[in-house]
């Protein structure tokens, strides 16, 4: 899919999964806008605070026929949240444009063959960086890691420790099948 | 803590919430980190977001499912 306003009916009769398929193809597209404030703002937060602005007003949001206006409102919000964010924490160094660059909108497509990579190099992991990380995973920004690693019978340390070593692990596994997932 | 550790507590998509706006709130652990730490946590949490995409069966990374459980009334 590549105009995600294909959703947009969906989501403004309240559907919360079909909001859910759209996060999934907006996602990328949005964190990478926000690179530019990841000094001024924990982007994460922005990020989230943004998303959720969004499905608050996609019931008023009109199509204008050019293709994703939910995603070209979107990064507007998410950069309007971000500039709030740095000026009420007094973090705010400059101001990027106001114009939206339009090859900065860009849908996420899937990638199957990396899918599977990534799960063949998942199952290689040694037991506790596994387990530890599918708790991380399971959780999906519910749950505090204190409480995590209270549930492990891990310190807090060494749960994070071997979070890190998981991914690091993962990276190396799928290098080696000649894949980086490095930020761009 | 480590700057690894504060960068790892940070990349988690948990986040609380502000009890009086509701307004989600960043994370202690970011605030701990310098410019450079928040460099690498945004490039850290890209690559975690990608990998937690792929290993879900609907490719939602864990940011994605937090703003769902919130949107449900999580």
């Amino acid at each position: 899919m590549t105009d995600l306003d294909e959703l947009l009916p969906a989501i403004q009769a309240g559907d919360a999964e079909a909001f859910g398929r759209w996060m999934v193809a907006a996602e990328p597209s949005l964190r990478r806008s926000l690179r530019g404030f990841a000094t001024q703002v924990d982007t994460e937060a922005v990020l989230q605070e943004g998303l959720l602005r969004v499905w608050q007003v996609a019931p008023r949001v009109t199509t204008d026929g050019q293709g994703n206006s939910l995603l070209r409102l979107a990064h507007t919000i998410v950069r309007n949240a971000a500039l709030d964010e740095a000026r009420r924490a007094r973090t705010l160094r400059e101001t990027p444009s106001d114009d939206l660059d339009p090859a900065a909108v860009r849908v996420h497509t899937p990638d199957p063959f990396l899918r599977e990579l990534i799960a063949a190099c998942f199952e290689a992991l040694p037991p506790t960086p596994k387990k530890l990380l599918t708790m991380r995973l399971t959780a999906a920004g519910g749950t505090h890691d204190k409480v995590l690693a209270r549930r492990a019978k891990k310190k807090l340390n060494t749960f994070l420790q071997a979070i890190t070593r998981a991914k690091k692990l993962l990276g190396q596994c799928l290098e080696g099948k000649g894949v980086s997932l490095e930020a761009s | 803590m480590t700057d690894d550790q504060l960068t790892e507590l940070a990349t988690s998509a948990y986040r609380a919430r502000d009890r009086r706006t509701g307004r989600v709130q960043a994370s202690p652990a970011w605030r701990d980190l310098d410019h450079a730490g928040r460099e690498a946590l945004y490039a850290h949490t890209v690559v975690s977001r990608a990998l937690e995409a792929a290993l879900d069966d609907d490719g939602q990374s864990s940011t994605v499912r937090a703003v769902l459980a919130r949107i449900r009334g999580g």
